[in-house]
C-alpha cells in the first residue's frame, strides 16, 4: 500500500466534539473528506446542523448530537447514540473547550465557579468523552484519540490560569492514555494549534494579524485538516502520547521578540576563524 | 480535497543518511508520494554505498527520478557538490531530509577526543553543513522544507551515549534556531523524533532489542515505514504552518517515567 493510501479513512466513524464551528468544523470536514462518517457533537444545535449539512454534501453520513461535554450524562448519551447509529467509534477528536469565564484575572480574583468551569470544559470534558468511548474502541480492537491542547499547555500566560492548567493537564492525561492502552492498539495524541482567528476580524485585530508570530501570520482553520487526518490514520500508527503543534514557530522561540538577533562584536581571532 | 495536499508530485527531495533504516524508509515514502529523490550516504563506507544504490533503485522502480551519491556528510566540499548536483540533475531542491546516522556508544572515559569529534562532525556538523548548503536554492525559490531526523537521545540521556546525546540535542536546537531564522523566508525546519526503530544502527545486538521490546508501552519497536509517514506530511504543502517543532514517533516511550 502506498504511503498516501494509508491516509484514507473509508468506513471509519469519528466523534468530533465542538464540531459546530472553527477548528472543530474544519477538522470534521477534513475527516469526512478522507472517508469518515461523522458524529458531530456540540452545545449549539444550529451550528452542528450546518456542519452536518457540509459533511453530507460531501457524501458522508453525519449524526448530530447536541452535547454538553461538562455533563457526564450528556456525554454518555452522545456516545450511546453514536453506537446506535454507526455501531462503532474509530476516532475520538476531543476538540470542545475554551471557556473564557475568569480569563484575564489574577489568581486572587478568580471565583470557585470560574475555576471549575475552566477545568471542567477543557479537562474533565475530555475525560468524560474518553471514558465513554474507550470501551467501544477496546471491543473493536483499537482506535485513535486526538486531544486538543495549546501552546498554553506548554508555557504559562499572564492572568491565564484555568486554560493553562487544564491544557497542561490534557498533555499528561494523554501520556497516561498512551501508557495504558498502547498494547491494546489505541493511540492517543495531541494537537496544539497556535493562534487561529477563525476568519473573525476582531480576533485578527486582537492578535495584530500575527505580526509577532515568527512566521508572520495567523493560522488558517483548514490547515488543521490534514494534520488531523494524519493523526486519525494508519500513517501515525507508532505515534502515541505525543504533540503535534501547528503554530508558525512560536514555541521554537518565545524567550525574545520575534526577529530579535543580537549582534555580538567578535574578537579578532574569531573573525579570522582561528578561535 | 484534503488528501491531495499530501501529494509531493513535482517536488524534489534530498535524503542524507539513506543507508540507514529510517533514511531508507523516508526515501521510499517521499517517492511514493510523488517526489523525485536523490539519496546520499552518511559516510563513504562501502556498505553504505551499496545500501544507497539499492535505495535509489527503489526510487527508479517507483518511476521517479533520482540518484545515489557516496559522500562523507562531515565534508563541506562533499555536501556542497551534492546539493549542486541535485539542483543540476533534478532541477530544484524542495525537501532536505537529514537522517545522518553514525552510531557510536562507549563509556565516556574511553571516548578519545578524536572519536568525540568524529561523532559530532558527522551527526551535528553534517546537519549544519547540509542546511547551509540547501539554504541557497531554497532561499532563492522562497520555499523549502528541512526535516531533521533525531532520536530519543534529544530528550533523554543514555549510558555510553554521551557523544550521540550531545550531537542529537544539538541537532534539535539547531532545528529551532534555523526555524526562527528562516520563518519569513518560506523555509520550514522541523525534526522527526524517531523512537527505537527496527534496523537502527545503535540496536545491532539482539539482546538490547529484546530488553527494549519489553520496556516500550506497546511492547514493540517501530517499523521504519512508521517513522516515514510524518516526513511526507512535513514535506507537503499541508504543513506550511509547521516550523521549529519536533514530532515524536516513539510509541509512547517519552510518556514513560
Amino acid at each position: 500500500m502506498s504511503v498516501l493510501d494509508k491516509l484514507r479513512l473509508d468506513g471509519k466513524v469519528a466523534v468530533v466534539t465542538g464540531a459546530g464551528r472553527g477548528l472543530g468544523r474544519a477538522m470534521a470536514l477534513a475527516l469526512a473528506e478522507a472517508g469518515c462518517d461523522i458524529v458531530a457533537a456540540a452545545r449549539t444545535r444550529s451550528q452542528i446542523d450546518e456542519t452536518a449539512g457540509l459533511v453530507r454534501d460531501g457524501g458522508r453520513r453525519c449524526l448530530v448530537v447536541p452535547t454538553d461535554i461538562t455533563d457526564p450524562a450528556s456525554v454518555a448519551a452522545m456516545v450511546e447514540s453514536a453506537i446506535a447509529e454507526f455501531g462503532r467509534i474509530d476516532i475520538l477528536l476531543n476538540n470542545a473547550g475554551g471557556a473564557t469565564e475568569g480569563m484575564g484575572k489574577p489568581v486572587e480574583e478568580i471565583t470557585d465557579r470560574e475555576w471549575h468551569t475552566g477545568i471542567d470544559t477543557n479537562l474533565s470534558g475530555t475525560f468524560y468523552c474518553c471514558r465513554a468511548a474507550i470501551p467501544h474502541m477496546l471491543r473493536q480492537g483499537g482506535g485513535k484519540i486526538i486531544n486538543v491542547t495549546s501552546g498554553f499547555g506548554l508555557r504559562g500566560g499572564r492572568d491565564n490560569f484555568m486554560y493553562t492548567s487544564s491544557k497542561a493537564g490534557l498533555i499528561n492525561f494523554t501520556r497516561s492514555l498512551a501508557m495504558t492502552y498502547a498494547e491494546r492498539n489505541i493511540q492517543a495524541n495531541l494537537i496544539a494549534p497556535g493562534l487561529f482567528p477563525h476568519d473573525n476580524p476582531a480576533m485578527v485585530e486582537w492578535w495584530r494579524g500575527g505580526k509577532f508570530v515568527p512566521m508572520g501570520r495567523l493560522g488558517r482553520d483548514e490547515e488543521l485538516g490534514p494534520l488531523c487526518v494524519f493523526l486519525a490514520s494508519d500513517l501515525s500508527s507508532y505515534m502515541n502520547g505525543d504533540i503535534l503543534a501547528l503554530e508558525g514557530g512560536g514555541l521554537a522561540g518565545g524567550h525574545a521578540p520575534t526577529g530579535f538577533a543580537p549582534v555580538v562584536p567578535l574578537e579578532a581571532d574569531a573573525r579570522r576563524g582561528e578561535a | 480535497m484534503v488528501l491531495d495536499q499530501f501529494s509531493l508530485r513535482g517536488k524534489t527531495a534530498l535524503v542524507i543518511g539513506a543507508a540507514g533504516a529510517v533514511g531508507r524508509a523516508a526515501v521510499v515514502a517521499l517517492a511514493e508520494a510523488g517526489a523525485d529523490v536523490a539519496v546520499a550516504t552518511t559516510t563513504r563506507a562501502a556498505r553504505e554505498e551499496v545500501a544507497a544504490n539499492s535505495c535509489a533503485n527503489e526510487v527508479w522502480a517507483l518511476d521517479r527520478k533520482g540518484f545515489a551519491a557516496s559522500i562523507d556528510a562531515a565534508s563541506e566540499a562533499d555536501v556542497q557538490s551534492l546539493v549542486e548536483r541535485v539542483a543540476a540533475e533534478l532541477g530544484r531542491l524542495d525537501v532536505l531530509v537529514n537522517a545522518h546516522d553514525l552510531p557510536f556508544a562507549k563509556p565516556v572515559q574511553e571516548v578519545s577526543p578524536d572519536e568525540w569529534r568524529r561523532v559530532l562532525d558527522v551527526n551535528l556538523t553534517g546537519v549544519f553543513l547540509a542546511c547551509r548548503a540547501a539554504a541557497a536554492p531554497m532561499l532563492s525559490q522562497g520555499s523549502g522544507r528541512i526535516i531533521n531526523i533525531v532520536s530519543l537521545l534529544v530528550e533523554r540521556g543514555m549510558v555510553n551515549g554521551s557523544a550521540l546525546c550531545a550531537a542529537q540535542a544539538g541537532v534539535m536546537n539547531l532545528t529551532r534556531a534555523l526555524a526562527l531564522e528562516w520563518a519569513r523566508s518560506g523555509i520550514t525546519v522541523n525534526a522527526v523524533g524517531a523512537g527505537w526503530t527496527e534496523g537502527m544502527g545503535i540496536l545491532a545486538d539482539e539482546d538490547s532489542r529484546r530488553k527494549l521490546d519489553r520496556y516500550l508501552p506497546g511492547k514493540r519497536l517501530a517499523r521504519p515505514e512508521e517513522i516515514a509517514g510524518i516526513v511526507v506530511y512535513m514535506a507537503s504543502d499541508a504543513a506550511e504552518y509547521l516550523t521549529g517543532q519536533v514530532v515524536w514517533i516513539e510509541g509512547g516511550a517519552l510518556s514513560h517515567v
